[in-house]
């Protein structure tokens, strides 16, 4: 088994009204098949046996499905590796001697509550503004009489499978949430479900995000490249699509 | 702080939103998670949700219940499984409408496919009844009802830590509950309580749950006079990722995959001839651990940790991206691997509780065997046990059971709280908890939970696990109960308010002791073999002593077990052979 020796620098934060700084840990032997909050729980058990208060982060499901998850490693959201929740991220991606900055997700509208945990109840906020299907297709059997083709169900489910971890706002220069709230908006504006409130939607969900204090989009595509689910900015394009529409034309 | 709803949701998975979704129609609806909802354990759930739509093939409700009840190797409650699956073919076409992306068939209708143990005919072959979102399916079910909840304007409480219930006169008035961001302990008066807070699978070593699956819900309600049905059957995922628990969904078998040990042969022909790799559950995962025992794993050691091969390299790399992408991306994330050039390493992983707390087919939770019910008082989803799911449940039902009886309690509540009398306060309500987590917080010296967490786990995976016996089963309930007393010295030592992840683990850690106790004890006591409870001693099922549900009731520190009829209305039980 491979180990290594790392550095860790991680911002340490009381709660969002206190001062926060960087601390320094030294972490030795660490394996390099663990997982990334696997090496945070070791530096957590050191701390807490030398009487220490550990590191606070989000985590729940550990494989990527949850959204609980992430951080800034050495300024990436979810670390070095591509298409990666922070607790698929392995310590074989490291090696030893590395330092690594370990960092909470930043944002104006991302309060931080403790060391790496933040507040992205604003997302949620995006969605109350609009994104659910209010009016239904019809009675039972109708559901499954709408015809949905392969190729429309399955763009509509890739947009879907946003977990709402926050990566695309951290990683973003502008704090833009516009890949979650245009993955959102995309996943139902492709169904026949989501069809009749489609403009309207997008004309609240987006109204609420700018609320929010969410930035704009200067089209730097980082939330792209650094979206643990691969979803494309082209969802940001049919956003503003059915936004003009919306506040241009109205319902 | 109190406050005033008609209805309390605790859990914001799949049962409790659906739930919630209902009862909002008509009453003040609030519901409490210590997550954040759409981070919820539903969301890990990966293959589908069966219902019989013959959309790609014949197929009935009658079927899909037989196979329920046959599954359950008989200890499901018959009248129960019917409606499970003549409700399912309805929910599933709601969920549809609400904007839930299904795969669909070249012709544009749901698509489905196999799954373990769901047959034709009354088992004569497998049949394709599964209906799915790629291998995301819980994960869309969790963001579509949420999306709805939203639009009901029901009140979310996120961060919000259940630690008791508040019942009296033979009635629920409410939850007590800690708010994790401040550490500030809430009343939360109502006329109606749901539990929905899922499964307890952190009481094992090796499981697939998620490390909010601590069953607090259960061990609230034990602790409040409540018993626990069946906690004995809990079931072994056959095929979790070497080391890790993290599971590879049946649907990798239901694709094609085949189990393979280190010969390369498919030992599954000797186990279940009709079915093979598509058994269920229980079976496949004691096909596994035998063949490891018998010296036939990939090492070959005969250790508990030793694994076999579940082989999907035929199958194609359009199968594996179009249909499985997820466990592909399993594959290579955390073994290093792809499913296309090389097998995949498997063990049993600790998957789901059959048991939970006892309900009626409204949700309304029965307290003994006569079918006394608490006015009130709720439960559905995993903590729940109708019991739809016996002693061993089928892939995909229980994505079915959140939605069709979560559904169900939702509108029983909202029947319920019309006429309900107003919550009235009720003096002294937090007392418990207040004294559990001062003594928690207190800052005197005491060890942290971390040693008591990892010895329960283990000797639970051990002595309570997949085969089970006498000897080791009275040393496991010793062992807890040593456990137990040693947490009452446990302290937190983080001991500021905010955000206290320490005092969270501390009292799910209360929580994980009580259910262990309880299903140690009702798993020693049951000498018979049935579905996932399979005992060495007694290894043959016996319906003349053992066709009754347990029912545990935790007193302090002892177990009171008592019994009661399972529905067998429908179908005589039968030997149960694939």
């Amino acid at each position: 088994m491979k180990t290594i020796d790392l550095t860790l620098k991680i911002w340490r934060q009381k709660n969002n009204d206190a001062l926060g700084g960087f601390e320094t840990y030294l972490l030795r032997d660490i394996s390099t098949d663990m997982s990334f909050l696997e090496m945070l729980d070791v530096l957590n058990e050191q701390l807490t046996a030398e009487g220490k208060i550990p590191v606070a982060f989000d985590h729940d499901c550990r494989e990527g499905i949850c959204g609980s998850c992430g951080a800034m490693v050495n300024g990436i959201a979810h670390g070095p590796v591509k298409l990666n929740n922070l607790c698929q991220l392995h310590m074989r991606a490291f090696n030893s001697g590395d330092t690594l900055v370990i960092e909470p997700f930043r944002s104006r509208a991302f309060p931080i509550r403790k060391d790496l945990m933040v507040d992205r109840s604003a997302l949620d906020r995006i969605i109350q503004a609009g994104g659910y299907v209010s009016v239904n297709t019809g009675g039972g059997v109708d559901g499954n009489a709408i015809p949905i083709s392969s190729e429309t169900a399955e763009l509509a489910m890739d947009s879907a499978a946003c977990v709402g971890c926050g990566a695309c706002v951290a990683s973003c220069p502008n704090d833009a949430a516009m890949l979650f709230t245009g993955a959102k908006i995309t996943q139902l504006g492709l169904l026949p479900q989501g069809q009749p409130e489609r403009k309207e939607r997008a004309r609240a969900m987006v109204t609420q995000m700018d609320k929010e204090g969410f930035g704009f989009c200067s089209n730097e595509r980082e939330c792209q490249a650094q979206c643990p689910k691969g979803i494309s900015i082209r969802s940001i394009a049919r956003m503003n699509r059915d936004f003009f529409r919306g506040s241009l034309f109205g319902e | 702080m109190i406050h005033n709803f008609d209805t309390v949701i605790v859990g914001s998975g799949g049962a409790g939103l659906y739930a919630a979704l209902e009862a909002s129609a008509r009453s003040k609806t609030a519901v409490l998670s210590k997550l954040y909802p759409i981070r919820s354990h539903t969301g890990a759930a990966q293959g589908g949700i069966s219902a019989a739509l013959g959309n790609v093939e014949e197929d009935s409700a009658q079927w899909h219940a037989f196979d329920t009840v046959k599954g359950g190797d008989y200890l499901v409650d018959q009248q129960a499984a019917m409606i499970l699956t003549e409700e399912a073919i309805q929910a599933v076409y709601d969920l549809e409408n609400r904007g839930l992306p299904f795969n669909r068939t070249p012709e544009g209708r749901i698509d489905q496919r196999r799954f373990g143990g769901h047959t034709r005919n009354f088992g004569e072959g497998p049949v394709r009844r599964a209906c799915y979102a790629a291998d995301r399916t819980g994960h869309m079910i969790l963001q579509t009802l949420y999306q709805q909840c939203i639009k009901n304007e029901v009140s979310f409480f996120d961060e919000f830590q259940v630690v008791d219930v508040i019942i009296e006169d033979g009635s629920c008035r409410g939850v007590v509950v800690v708010e994790l961001a401040t550490g500030e302990m809430h009343i939360f008066a109502a006329k109606a309580v749901l539990f929905a807070t899922g499964g307890f699978g952190r009481i094992f070593k090796i499981t697939s749950n998620a490390y909010a699956n601590t069953g607090d819900g259960p061990a609230v309600c034990a602790r409040r006079g409540i018993p626990l049905e069946d906690m004995e059957f809990y079931q072994f995922h056959p095929t979790g990722i070497m080391g890790l628990g993290i599971l590879i969904s049946e649907a990798v078998r239901g694709e094609g995959g085949i189990l393979r040990n280190r010969d390369g042969e498919r030992f599954m022909e000797r186990y279940s001839p009709t079915l093979l790799d598509l058994a269920p559950r229980d079976i496949v995962a004691r096909s596994i651990l035998t063949e490891v025992r018998a010296g036939q794993g990939i090492r070959g050691d005969r250790r508990i940790d030793d694994y076999v091969h579940l082989d999907a390299t035929h199958l194609g790399k359009e199968v594996l991206d179009a249909k499985l992408p997820d466990i592909s991306g399993f594959c290579r994330t955390y073994l290093g691997i792809d499913p296309i050039d090389a097998p995949i390493p498997v063990l049993p992983t600790a998957h789901y509780a059959m048991g939970g707390i006892p309900t009626d087919v409204h949700g309304r939770v029965v307290i003994d065997r006569e079918g006394t019910i608490i006015d009130g008082l709720y439960a559905a989803g995993e903590c729940a046990c109708v019991s739809v799911h016996g002693a061993n449940r089928l892939g995909t039902n229980s994505l079915l059971d959140l939605i069709v009886f979560g559904r169900r309690a939702g509108q029983h509540i909202a029947e319920y709280v019309k006429d309900a009398p107003a919550p009235r306060p009720v003096a002294d309500a937090d007392e418990f908890a207040r004294a559990w987590i001062d003594r928690l917080l207190d800052g005197a010296d005491g060890p942290h939970g971390g040693a008591i967490t990892d010895e329960m786990q283990v000797t639970m995976m051990e002595k309570v696990g997949i085969y089970r016996n006498k000897a080791d089963m009275s040393v496991a309930v010793d062992q807890i109960q040593e456990l137990r007393s040693r947490y009452q010295t446990v302290r937190v030592q983080d001991t500021g308010s905010r955000f206290n992840t320490d005092l969270l683990e501390l009292i799910e850690l209360g929580n994980l002791l009580d259910l262990s106790l309880v299903t140690a004890v009702s798993a020693l006591h049951r000498e018979e073999s049935r579905g996932a409870h399979s005992r060495e001693d007694f290894p043959e099922r016996d319906d003349d002593t053992w066709l009754k549900h347990t029912l545990a009731y935790l007193e302090g520190d002892e177990v009171r077990l008592d019994y009661k009829a399972v529905d067998t209305s429908i179908w005589e039980p039968k030997p149960r052979t694939y």
